[in-house]
C-alpha cells in the first residue's frame, strides 16, 4: 500500500517580512475602521470624563475660572440632607422601579404565551407607551392627575369616595409615587414584549415533561419559565439598576423634584445644583459619585456572570 | 476693536466640562464647543452683518408680532444689520444661554434673566461691558436711572434692563359687580372679602406654581412688600437689618396662613399641581375671585374672558391691599424681567449694539409697543403720562402712569428676582416651598436666608439697590 502522506492544516510558512507586513496592514485596516468610533469617544466620552474629574474638585459656578478645593466637595455631599434625601428617592425609585414593572411585564408575557389569537395586537398595546416620547407622556399624565379635571377629580364626581381633589403630584407624601406609577406604565409594556420574546426560546419540551409530572401552571412557571429566561431578566435587572440611577426625565417635566424636594432624584438635584444654584463643581462631583455607583453594579454583575448566576 | 486669543487648556476644559455636565445629568444636552472668540472689551463702532440673537416668547401671535414690530422695523432702519432670531421656551433658554455662553459661543445679542441672575453672568465675564457704547449713545439719559443702576456693576454695565415688572392684584370685575364686592385697600378688608368668597365656595386667590417653579417668590414678593414694607426690605438689602427679624417672619408666617386657610389655590398642595391654564379658565368662569400676578400677566390673562373664553365676564386690576397699617398704599412694588447685553464672545459686538440702541433709543416704537402689546415691551424709559398712545388699552395704560407715580413719590418696593442676589433669590422660592409642606418652619427660612444672604453679599454679589426716596 502507498502511503499517503499526511495533510497538514498549516499553509506553509511565508518569510517573516511578508508575515509583519500583511499583518501590519490588517491592523491598520482594524484601527482605521475603528478610528472615527475612538476620536468620537474621546470628544464626548474620555474629554468630558476627565474634565469632570477636574470640575469635581473645584469650585466652579458653571461659569468663569475655577478654584481648585481638594475633596471639599466630596466631604461636603456627606453631609449634605438635600442629597441623602434624593438619595432614599433613588432607593424607593428602584425598588418600584425594578419590582412592580417586572412583576407586571412578567405577568404580561406569560398571559400573551398563552394566546394566540389578537396576540399582536395585545403586544403593540402593551408596547405603545414606551414608543410614546416620554415627554408627551409626562405632559398628559400631568394633566390627567389634576385635582381640579383629572381622573382622581371625574372618578369623585363619579361617586368614588376619597379621591375627588387629590392632588397626587402636589402632595408630598405622594408625589414621588405619582411619577413612579407614570414610569412604571410606560416601561412595564416593554419588559413584557421582551420577556415575551425570552419565553418563546424556552423548550416545549420541558413544559412536557413538567406536566406529565403533574407540575400546575404555577409550578411551570416558577420551574421552567422563570430559568429559561434568566438570562434575560438578569440582564435587564442591571439595566434597571443603571436606568433607575439616571433617571431624570419625567420626574423633571412632572414635579421638577418637588413639591420641597418630596420626588427629587440625584439627577434631578445635580441639575439644580449645576444651573440654579452655580455650583457645577459639586454636580460634578455628585455626578461622579453616581457614575462610580453604576460601575460598582456593573463589577457585581460581572463577578456574578462569571460565577455562572446567568445560566 | 476686537482681538483673538487662542484656544487654551481653560477653552479646553470648559468646553469638555460642560459637555460632561450635560453627559453626566440625564436628559442634559450640554452641547458645548470651544472656539478661539474674541475677548476683547465692546467696541463703539458703528456694526454690519448678522447678528444672532435668542428669544423666549411664546405663541405664533407673539413671535409674529416680534418678528414684523421688533425685527422687521429694525431691518428697515438698519438695513445693514440682519438679526437671526431663534425662539425657546423660558426655561431652556437660559440653560441653553449660560450653557452656550460658558463655551465662548451662543447669541450675539443674549437675552439674559432677571438682573440678579444676569448679574452671576456678568461676573463670570461672559458679557460685554457696555458702557463704551452707553456713553457714545447716551443709553442713561434714555433709560430710567433706578433700572439701569440695577445692571451696573463694579462701574461696568453689563445689561440693558428689558421689562418693567410689579405685581398686581387681578380681579374677576363681573364677579365682584354681581356679589357688591369692592375693592380691599388693607388686610381686614381683604381677609373679609377672602373670607367670604371662600364661604360661598368661590377660591379667593388662585396661584400655581407647576409651570414656573419660581412663582413662589412672586407671592413672597408681595408679602414682603406689603407686610414687611419696602423699608425694612431696604435695610435687610443693605445690611441694616436682617431678613431673621420679626417684620419678615411674620409675613411668611401670614402667608403660609392665607394657604392652610384654603384661601389661596385651595390650599398648598393643589397650589403644587393645578396647572396655570387651569387656573386661568376658573378665573374666567368665576369661580377664582382674584389672581396676584406680575404685570406681565396681562398679556395673557385675556384670553380666559369674553367671547374667546366663551363667557361674558370682565377683568381688571388693583393695587396689593396693604397688609399692615404701617405701608404705604397704594404700594407698587419694581423691578426688571430680563435683560438684554452682548456676549463677550461674540464677532460682531458692534452690530449687536445697533440693535440695542435701535430699540432703547426710538421713543416712539417703543410706546406704541408698549400700547399694542400689555406689558411684554414695557422697557423702563422715562415718559410723561400724556406721552402714552391713546390706543392703549385702560387697564395696561393704568399700570404705565401708576408705576410713573410710585417711582416719582418713593411709594415703590422691591421684587426678589432684580434686587436680591442669585442664590438668595433662588432660595426665596424653593425654601418657600418647604414652608408651605411644613418642612421648614418661618423662622427658620428666614435664617437660611439671611445666612445665604449674608454670604452673597460680602462676595459682593449683589445688584445696586435703587435707594428709597422719589427716583428717576
Amino acid at each position: 500500500m502507498k502511503d499517503i502522506p499526511a495533510r497538514t492544516s498549516k499553509a506553509p510558512a511565508a518569510p517573516p517580512s511578508r508575515v509583519s507586513r500583511s499583518r501590519r496592514r490588517r491592523l491598520l485596516r482594524g484601527w482605521g475602521f475603528l478610528a472615527p468610533l475612538l476620536v468620537l469617544n474621546v470628544l464626548v466620552v474620555v474629554g468630558p470624563s476627565i474634565a469632570t474629574i477636574y470640575y469635581s474638585f473645584t469650585d466652579w459656578s458653571g461659569l468663569g475660572p475655577a478654584t481648585f478645593v481638594g475633596l471639599a466637595n466630596y466631604t461636603r455631599a456627606f453631609g449634605d440632607p438635600r442629597l441623602r434625601e434624593a438619595l432614599l428617592h433613588n432607593g424607593i425609585w428602584f425598588v418600584l422601579f425594578l419590582s412592580v414593572p417586572s412583576a407586571m411585564g412578567l405577568l404580561g408575557a406569560y398571559l400573551l404565551s398563552r394566546i394566540h389569537r389578537f396576540q399582536m395586537l395585545f403586544r403593540a398595546i402593551y408596547f405603545i407607551p414606551y414608543v410614546v416620547a416620554s415627554v408627551v407622556n409626562a405632559a398628559v399624565w400631568k394633566m390627567l392627575l389634576s385635582p381640579t379635571n383629572g381622573i382622581g377629580h371625574l372618578l369623585g364626581e363619579w361617586g368614588v369616595p376619597g379621591i375627588g381633589d387629590v392632588a397626587f403630584l402636589g402632595n408630598p407624601a405622594t408625589s414621588l409615587l405619582s411619577v413612579n406609577f407614570v414610569v412604571n406604565w410606560h416601561w412595564w409594556g416593554f419588559l413584557a414584549v421582551i420577556f415575551f420574546a425570552a419565553m418563546q426560546g424556552v423548550d416545549p419540551q420541558l413544559y412536557d415533561a413538567a406536566k406529565v409530572d403533574g407540575a400546575t401552571e404555577w409550578q411551570q412557571f416558577k420551574a421552567v419559565t422563570i430559568p429559561g429566561i434568566r438570562p434575560t431578566l438578569v440582564f435587564l435587572s442591571l439595566m434597571t439598576v443603571i436606568w433607575s440611577l439616571k433617571a431624570f426625565d419625567y420626574i423633571f417635566i412632572m414635579t421638577q423634584g418637588g413639591p420641597a424636594g418630596s420626588s427629587e432624584l440625584v439627577s434631578t438635584l445635580m441639575y439644580k445644583v449645576a444651573f440654579s444654584d452655580y455650583e457645577a463643581g459639586y454636580a460634578a462631583a455628585l455626578g461622579l459619585s453616581m457614575a462610580l455607583v453604576t460601575a460598582a453594579v456593573l463589577v457585581v454583575y460581572q463577578y456574578l456572570r462569571k460565577k455562572g448566576w446567568e445560566e | 476693536m476686537t482681538t483673538t486669543t487662542p484656544i487654551n487648556r481653560r477653552t479646553i476644559l470648559t468646553g469638555a466640562g460642560l459637555t460632561a455636565l450635560g453627559l453626566a445629568v440625564p436628559s442634559i444636552l450640554s452641547g458645548c464647543s470651544s472656539s478661539g472668540a474674541p475677548a476683547g472689551g465692546a467696541g463703539t463702532g458703528s456694526g454690519t452683518g448678522t447678528v444672532k440673537l435668542w428669544m423666549d416668547i411664546v405663541g405664533d401671535a407673539n413671535q409674529k408680532y416680534f418678528n414684523e414690530s421688533v425685527i422687521g422695523a429694525f431691518s428697515k432702519a438698519k438695513p445693514t444689520i440682519n438679526v437671526m432670531t431663534t425662539y425657546y421656551q423660558g426655561g431652556d433658554l437660559r440653560r441653553l444661554i449660560q450653557t452656550a455662553l460658558q463655551a465662548r459661543s451662543g447669541p450675539d445679542i443674549v437675552r439674559g434673566p432677571s438682573a440678579t441672575q444676569t448679574l452671576a453672568w456678568s461676573k463670570a465675564n461672559v458679557l460685554a461691558d457696555l458702557s463704551g457704547y452707553s456713553e457714545k449713545w447716551g443709553w442713561s439719559d434714555k433709560l430710567s436711572s433706578w433700572a439701569m443702576q440695577a445692571f451696573t456693576t463694579d462701574n461696568k454695565l453689563y445689561a440693558l434692563p428689558m421689562r418693567v415688572d410689579t405685581m398686581l392684584l387681578y380681579f374677576n370685575k363681573t364677579l365682584f359687580a354681581d356679589k357688591g364686592w369692592k375693592q380691599p385697600t388693607n388686610r381686614e378688608e381683604l381677609e373679609s372679602l377672602a373670607a367670604e368668597a371662600h364661604g360661598q365656595g368661590i377660591m379667593p386667590f388662585g396661584s400655581s406654581n407647576v409651570d414656573w417653579k419660581a412663582a413662589s417668590e412672586w407671592l413672597m414678593t408681595i408679602f414682603w412688600n406689603h407686610y414687611s414694607g419696602p423699608e425694612a426690605i431696604y435695610q435687610a438689602l443693605t445690611g441694616q437689618a436682617k431678613f431673621t427679624d420679626p417684620v419678615f417672619v411674620e409675613a411668611v408666617q401670614l402667608l403660609k396662613s392665607y394657604f392652610d386657610k384654603g384661601w389661596i389655590a385651595g390650599g398648598a398642595d393643589k397650589y403644587f399641581s393645578v396647572p396655570s391654564q387651569e387656573l386661568g379658565a376658573s378665573f374666567g368662569k368665576g369661580k377664582i375671585a382674584m389672581i396676584p400676578q406680575g404685570g406681565w400677566f396681562m398679556s395673557q390673562v385675556g384670553q380666559y374672558f369674553g367671547s374667546a373664553a366663551k363667557n361674558s365676564n370682565e377683568w381688571d386690576w388693583m393695587a396689593i391691599p396693604t397688609l399692615r397699617p404701617e405701608v404705604a398704599y397704594p404700594l407698587y412694588e419694581i423691578g426688571i424681567g430680563g435683560s438684554l447685553s452682548i456676549n463677550q464672545a461674540s464677532k460682531n459686538k458692534d452690530a449687536a449694539a445697533e440693535f440695542l440702541n435701535w430699540y432703547y433709543s426710538d421713543r416712539k416704537a417703543a410706546l406704541q409697543r408698549m400700547a399694542h402689546t400689555p406689558s411684554t415691551y414695557n422697557i423702563p424709559i422715562d415718559f410723561a403720562d400724556s406721552e402714552i398712545p391713546s390706543t392703549i388699552d385702560p387697564r395696561s395704560g393704568r399700570v404705565l402712569t401708576s408705576l410713573n407715580k410710585a417711582v416719582a413719590t418713593g411709594d415703590y418696593g422691591y421684587v426678589t428676582w432684580t434686587w436680591w442676589p442669585p442664590k438668595s433669590d433662588v432660595y426665596v422660592y424653593t425654601g418657600l416651598d418647604e414652608v408651605l409642606t411644613g418642612k421648614t418652619t418661618a423662622a427658620a427660612y428666614c435664617a437660611q436666608l439671611a445666612k445665604t444672604f449674608e454670604a452673597e453679599k460680602a462676595a459682593g454679589t449683589i445688584p445696586q439697590l435703587m435707594k428709597r426716596g422719589p427716583a428717576k
